[in-house]
């Protein structure tokens, strides 16, 4: 709302100064925020920030109400002293609701012997102002009232509506309209419009229509002052893609009392600067007249609830000024909401409106009087958190990505089309069209952030994201959060006489990650099986099972999916369903720290190259029995020494007996019970034995 | 032989200073201690002498080798030092040469200020809680007291999956479903992301993240919500940070206000708050009468933008490792 300063002031009495300057700071702290303010010549013109439940706001008068009760001062509202002259308007104009439901209230009058011209210098200057080009003074009247009472108002030239007959009602289906801004709209069904007796002449409370425009040669002056359901005028506005100042005030509700008033007052004014004659009286149709509401306020409950000890006076002066009518009972008012205060309707509001005028920044601050401990952070999300910070020890850099994505997106990772992956929900009203459905996976959002980087030159990316993803689950839907890590370029920095491979990432240093994490988490019962996607290297990939479950895969980016994304290199991606992960979680258990030395040994095989190790070390693990503490392998080798198809691989084992020192020849007879394992199950040839 | 003992004397002494490796000191040693060694053959040599000599040059001879050994041990320690030094200064490296570091990884801007804002509510007691972004309309807008027809509720502004199910448009969301479940006191924050139907731009995205608290109890006052804030905010921001309550509206509120912190030489607005609205609690069956509760939603983006200085929401959402590393 544009509030041109000189305007306000002659609106209000006040001893108050009233200095512009200051109500830059002064109209934030009664709810009107300041966007911008304009020096306009020797004037100020404020852009106030109206709220929505607010409709009084939209009107000059309403903004000098606030100011007039916040200064003390008095409200000087334009009287209305109307000369009607007959024959009365009701000879001339008829209004019909059809439809109960789309106008509360229609007030038409009738000026005749008009003389169309330019509007008095001063009310041009007011709604250029404000923003509104002037068109001629019967036009300018109805806007100058709508800007100065927050009511719009139409005026129709009285010789297009035939039979002076109004009908508010429903568009039919394949009516047409040409407004007044020159285009022809074809009318929603069920949308809000004015018809005379045959056809529409008005987008209700949008845009009238251009036939019933009011041009030069106009005499006659059909005046509309209405109160439109809000809906309905929001409906058909967005339905036919129009706002307009008319509108955005309807749409926020209007008031009966003052339908009736603007009408007056624009009619008395198109009567002084038009050279019209009011015909006597209005046509009102108010099927439904509104009855006073009253609400109670206990000035207990208005000091408890705000924490601030307002006395009961001044709570009623406030009231008072902003135009609420008191009776004063013992330890309560009665309070009838004036027509204009839409927004009022129980104690609260009042309380509030006592708060506002009284000064938010007068209440103290205080704290809650419960006693207050350490707000509890679920373990779930405690487990979170340990993800998290485990991921960024580990050289992880946190992502944030959209959970928006398009289905080519999925083409683009190579997800085959009855993929679970596919499901990814979609929104009945995307707004772009990258961002057409949920994702179901982090996938191509982390490979974006790759992408991206290596397009701007940065090579090394190390990131993950905690981020969820969604499914369509029975009726409705499901969210999961997963954990996706994304690695590619080199993993040291400072390379100087290392051999170039030593500082790339490798599937081990992916890997490597998600072992830590799953050791700081305490998972015991975790493991790494071959298995490829469509997205992954097919030889370089893997799921991770916790018991039976599959809660995760990892792997190499599959060349032809690296190529859509330009990576030009080798990167690692790795998914992992969260909640699984933090369900296996337990807390560590302390194992007594070892009495009795251990006894290290090495063991090199030769096997096919098929063998994994981690056959090997089950099978280890097996024949090596409880004395067997650890193993793992240390060295893999294929070449010469070794036969085609074949590979060696050496492990380090390390036995142990919780109650007693090993000697040599027990080791040795363990290891080679080892050694005859191995032999049967693959075929392996011992080295060095 | 006295004379030869002096000779010997004189010549071992400057073959101990000149060995230069614990070998070449051993070596030493061998040549006069050893078995044939001179000083040795010397020993044996006493008994040959007059009786009369005999005691004095014997004397002698063991002093000279009390003394030989002395050297030799004293040789040696130098000898050893030496070899050390030796090999250490054969180690020397180029310490000026860049360290081999892993890359680092950072903590994501929003995550850290998600973070540190969640850590200052538990601080004041709010428990964590979390709850699901694709909502129903009851949850997002019914209880919170929206009405049909608010525009918020259009599909213009808000994303639908279908009639009824849509991504939640504010965090507030999950107060309603907690106050559905638990009875009060409650005393509960959380975090999420909520969606709009906004063209991803320098100050708009379509996915944005939301702080959310509310307490309800017997009492709770408007002035505890100032409380509460005001600490949150300088907890946040510093202790000398001004902060501002401005009347607003929000369908869920009443009274409702915005709140703003003066930072960087301006007035940045971080949320809107108020107490609920009672409907909302008679929503929850929750008595209006016996409780009262306030509530408060913060951006996040918002200030993370301000307090770093960071012109364009789109940066948050590349994650330019350039950009990331930084915070």
């Amino acid at each position: 709302m544009r509030v041109p300063w000189t305007w306000l002031r002659e609106l209000v009495r006040t001893s108050d100064p009233l200095d512009p300057e200051a109500w830059v700071e002064r109209f934030p702290m009664l709810g009107l925020g300041v966007e911008a303010v304009e020096r306009w010549g020797d004037d100020w013109v404020f852009d106030l920030e109206t709220t929505t439940n607010r409709p009084d706001w939209l009107g000059m008068v309403g903004i000098a109400r606030e100011v007039a009760a916040a200064t003390g001062g008095e409200l000087l509202v334009p009287s209305v002293a109307l000369e009607e002259e007959d024959p009365p308007a009701q000879t001339l104009a008829s209004v019909t609701f059809e439809d109960p439901d789309l106008c509360y209230r229609y007030v038409a009058r009738v000026i005749v012997e008009v003389q169309v011209g330019p509007a008095p210098r001063w009310m041009a200057d007011r709604l250029e102002k404000c923003g509104i080009r002037s068109i001629n003074n019967v036009v300018d009247i109805t806007n100058y009232v709508m800007l100065e009472l927050g009511q719009p108002l139409h005026a129709f030239d009285y010789e297009g509506i035939l039979g002076g007959r109004i009908v508010v009602r429903a568009a039919r289906a394949g009516e047409r309209l040409v407004t007044l801004d020159g285009v022809e709209r074809v009318l929603p069904e069920g949308a809000l419009v004015i018809a005379d007796a045959e056809r529409p002449v008005a987008l209700g409370g949008i845009m009238g229509g251009a036939d019933t425009e009011i041009r030069p040669t106009s005499r006659r002056v059909l005046l509309e002052s209405a109160w439109f359901n809000p809906v309905a005028v929001r409906r058909t506005a967005r339905a036919v893609g129009l706002r307009t100042e008319a509108s955005t005030r309807h749409e926020r509700g209007g008031d009966p009392e003052r339908v009736r008033v603007a009408a007056a007052r624009a009619a008395e004014l198109m009567r002084r600067y038009c050279g019209g004659r009011v015909l006597r009286g209005e046509v009102d149709v108010y099927p439904n007249p509104e009855s006073p509401r009253v609400v109670a306020l206990r000035y207990g409950r208005l000091r408890r609830v705000l924490g601030a000890e307002i006395p009961r006076e001044e709570a009623e002066e406030i009231l008072r000024r902003l135009g609420f009518d008191l009776e004063s009972l013992e330890d309560r008012a009665l309070v009838r909401v004036p027509s204009h205060r839409r927004d009022v309707e129980r104690e609260e509001d009042l309380i509030e409106e006592v708060a506002r005028l009284w000064g938010y920044d007068r209440i103290p601050e205080t704290m809650p009087v419960a006693e207050m401990g350490v707000g509890r952070l679920p373990e779930e999300l405690a487990r979170e958190r340990e993800v998290r910070e485990t991921l960024l020890r580990g050289g992880l850099t946190e992502v944030f990505t959209l959970s928006l994505l398009h289905p080519r997106d999925l083409d683009r990772v190579r997800i085959p089309p009855d993929h679970p992956l596919r499901k990814a929900p979609r929104l009945l009203n995307p707004l772009t069209e990258e961002h057409t459905h949920l994702r179901t996976t982090l996938l191509p959002s982390l490979l974006e952030v790759l992408r991206t980087n290596r397009a701007r030159g940065i090579p090394d990316v190390h990131i993950f994201e905690i981020g969820r993803v969604y499914f369509p689950s029975g009726e409705g839907w499901e969210e999961r959060k997963v954990v996706g890590i994304a690695r590619m370029g080199r993993v040291l920095l400072g390379r100087w006489n290392l051999p170039e491979e030593f500082g790339e990432t490798t599937f081990y240093h992916l890997k490597g990650v998600l072992e830590t994490l799953l050791e700081e988490l305490h998972i015991p019962d975790w493991r790494l099986v071959p298995e490829s996607a469509p997205w992954l290297h097919p030889y370089r990939a893997a799921s991770l099972w916790i018991g039976r479950e599959r809660i995760g895969w990892m792997g190499e980016v599959h060349p032809q999916v690296a190529e859509a994304y330009d990576l030009r290199g080798r990167a690692y991606v790795a998914e992992v369903a969260l909640m699984p992960l933090l369900a296996h979680t337990r807390p560590p258990q302390l194992r007594p720290l070892p009495r009795y030395p251990a006894v290290d040994r090495d063991l090199a095989v030769v096997v096919r190259e098929g063998v994994t190790a981690a056959e090997l070390v089950e099978e280890i693990r097996r024949s090596g029995g409880p004395v067997l503490e650890a193993v793992e392998p240390f060295d893999v080798y294929t070449g010469p020494q070794v036969p085609a198809g074949h590979k060696s691989i050496a492990f380090s084992l390390r036995f142990r007996s919780p109650d007693r020192t090993l000697e040599a020849r027990e080791v040795e007879a363990v290891l080679e019970g080892i050694r005859q394992g191995l032999r049967q199950r693959f075929g392996a040839r011992i080295r060095g034995a | 032989m006295e004379q030869e003992i002096r000779t010997l004397r004189e010549e071992a002494g400057q073959e101990i200073q000149r060995a230069e490796s614990p070998e070449a000191v051993e070596a030493v040693r061998r040549r006069y201690l050893g078995k044939r060694g001179r000083l040795t053959q010397l020993l044996r040599g006493l008994g040959s002498l007059p009786p009369e000599e005999r005691a004095r040059v014997g004397a002698l001879l063991n002093e000279t080798k009390a003394w030989l050994v002395a050297q030799l041990e004293a040789r040696a320690e130098v000898v050893r030092a030496l070899a050390l030094e030796h090999r250490l200064r054969a180690e020397a490296i180029d310490v000026t040469l860049p360290g081999r570091r892993p890359i680092p990884g950072r903590p994501h801007v929003l995550g850290r200020t998600i973070q540190e804002i969640l850590e200052i509510f538990r601080s004041m007691g709010f428990e964590v809680v979390e709850g699901p972004e694709i909502e129903t309309e009851e949850f997002n807008f019914r209880r919170l007291n929206i009405p049909e027809d608010h525009p918020a509720r259009d599909m213009q502004d808000s994303f639908y999956l279908d009639r009824e199910h849509l991504l939640r448009t504010q965090v507030t969301a999950v107060d309603v479903r907690v106050m559905a479940v638990r009875r009060p006191p409650l005393r509960v924050v959380s975090i999420g992301r909520c969606y709009r139907r906004d063209a991803l731009d320098a100050t708009h995205a379509p996915v944005f993240h939301q702080v959310d608290g509310f307490l309800v109890d017997e009492g709770v006052r408007f002035s505890d919500l100032k409380g509460v804030l005001s600490r949150f905010a300088r907890e946040m921001w510093g202790p000398q940070t001004r902060v501002r309550f401005q009347p607003s509206y929000f369908p869920f509120t009443e009274p409702s206000a915005e709140i703003a912190v003066y930072f960087g030489g301006r007035w940045l607005e971080i949320g809107g708050c108020g107490m609920f609205h009672p409907r909302v609690l008679e929503f929850s069956g929750i008595d209006p009468e016996r409780y009262t509760a306030f509530a408060f939603g913060l951006g996040v983006e918002r200030p993370a933008m301000v307090r770093y200085g960071i012109g364009d929401i789109r940066l948050f959402w590349e994650n330019d490792l350039r950009f990331l590393n930084q915070f």
